[in-house]
């Protein structure tokens, strides 16, 4: 599974890594996001109804996106 | 140099007619209308002529009408004045910061919004809550449908936000306090107006000696050139949202063009003069400059362009994207030659920010 790390990036750093990295995945494949920046979670929220991904929060920081 | 030649920011020069009586409110209201001389009699009638013409646009009675100075303090004495010891706050999730500031000290429900910006009303409320209602937000224009919330609570006693709607949108009667900002009509900024409609519902939650006659310490002149740009403006408000209208459209059209776009809100349910948009992997501070190299100056509540790095709690309330976001206020004197030039502008930077 791809594991980003994010944290210590500022919006939307977070969210154009995970853009990179969501077009080289298959359908069902998994991204681990970690951020720390607080415009992410409200920006994977939007992302995912925007794209079709999903995604749920792990923890504080750490975020599981699933490829449409 | 940048000449910045299409403002599309919230802020705007003063109404020309305000601006035209600027020196003679200056000259006519300089002297404390409370007291007893000449110059106080002559304030006192210029502010007393203000109010009046204020009462007669926000169709409310004049003795209803408090000038106040700064904007936290309207809401402050808006929203405070109404809650009583054990009072619920109930307001919005996009309400102004203001709102919340107030709501942080006492207990609180949050109404959540729908994706369009609409507010979803409670299911419950306790009798003795305050309801906290924005005509239309600041942010994105959305109006709220304030009738159909009420109709939904058990309390009366409501404050209603009417600082960016002013005019343009109508609100509801039923409302135990309101408050307006003068910038909406185009008057002078650090002016605005509470109206106390239900006094019995109300106290003055400054420290005061008199109860009956409170005062604000609001300007004198500064009123007298808003009352002047309220006048005007009442007159041109209708082909103002008019012309909002079709720019709007022609910038939202424009902007669903490009891939990847979240606008907030539909433009049926806004006010026409306030559009948001977030352009999805652009930085909103990168494509804010590149917009005003062309020469066009934009808002934006991304938490790239803010100071305390947070989202714009609007933007997140609603699930609308919150990165690569700008706010677009149309104004009176907005041409159609810059909306074209702001629309290339967008295009070209949210093209080169994505490459």
């Amino acid at each position: 599974m791809i594991e980003i790390d994010a944290r210590g990036l500022r919006c939307p750093q977070p969210i154009i890594e995970l853009g990179k990295q969501i077009s080289t995945i298959n359908s069902g494949d998994q991204i681990t996001l970690y951020s720390d920046d607080p415009a992410t979670e409200p920006d994977l929220n939007a992302w995912s109804r925007m794209t079709g991904n999903k995604f749920s929060k792990i923890e504080d920081e750490k975020f599981l996106i699933t490829k449409n | 140099m940048v000449r910045v030649t299409g403002n599309f920011q919230s802020e705007s020069p003063l109404h020309p007619k305000a601006f035209e009586v600027l020196h003679a409110a200056f000259e006519n209201g300089w002297a404390d209308p409370g007291k007893l001389s000449q110059s106080g009699s002559k304030a006192n009638q210029v502010k007393n002529q203000a109010l009046e013409s204020i009462s007669e646009f926000l169709k409310v009675p004049v003795e209803t009408i408090f000038a106040f100075p700064s904007f936290s303090l309207g809401y402050y004495l808006g929203l405070q004045g109404l809650l009583q010891e054990n009072s619920t706050l109930v307001h919005g999730a996009t309400d102004r910061k203001e709102v919340f500031a107030i709501a942080s000290r006492v207990p609180r429900q949050v109404l959540p919004s729908a994706l369009d910006g609409a507010l979803i009303s409670p299911s419950q409320d306790s009798p003795n809550s305050v309801l906290a209602l924005s005509v239309a937000n600041a942010e994105t224009g959305v109006i709220q449908e304030c009738a159909e919330i009420v109709r939904t609570v058990s309390t009366n006693r409501i404050f209603l936000d009417a600082t960016s709607s002013g005019i343009r949108e109508q609100g509801i009667d039923s409302y135990s306090t309101a408050i307006f900002d003068s910038r909406s009509w185009y008057g002078p900024a650090e002016l605005g107006l509470l109206v106390i409609k239900n006094k019995s519902q109300w106290s003055n939650p400054l420290p005061h000696l008199n109860a009956a006659h409170p005062n604000f310490g609001a300007s004198l002149p500064l009123l007298l050139a808003s009352a002047v740009a309220l006048e005007n403006f009442s007159s041109e408000v209708t082909e103002a949202n008019k012309q909002a209208r079709t720019f709007n459209s022609q910038l939202r059209e424009s902007f669903a063009q490009i891939p990847d776009v979240d606008i907030a809100g539909s433009l049926d349910s806004s006010l026409p003069h306030l559009l948001s948009a977030s352009f999805m992997n652009c930085n909103g501070e990168e494509l804010l400059r590149g917009i005003q190299s062309d020469g066009f100056s934009v808002d934006s509540g991304s938490a790239c362009t803010a100071d305390n790095l947070e989202p714009s709690h609007v933007l997140a309330a609603m699930g609308v994207l919150t990165h690569g976001n700008i706010r677009i206020t149309i104004h009176p004197d907005t041409t159609q030659a810059e909306i074209d030039g702001l629309i290339a502008s967008v295009n070209k930077n949210v093209e080169r920010l994505r490459s």
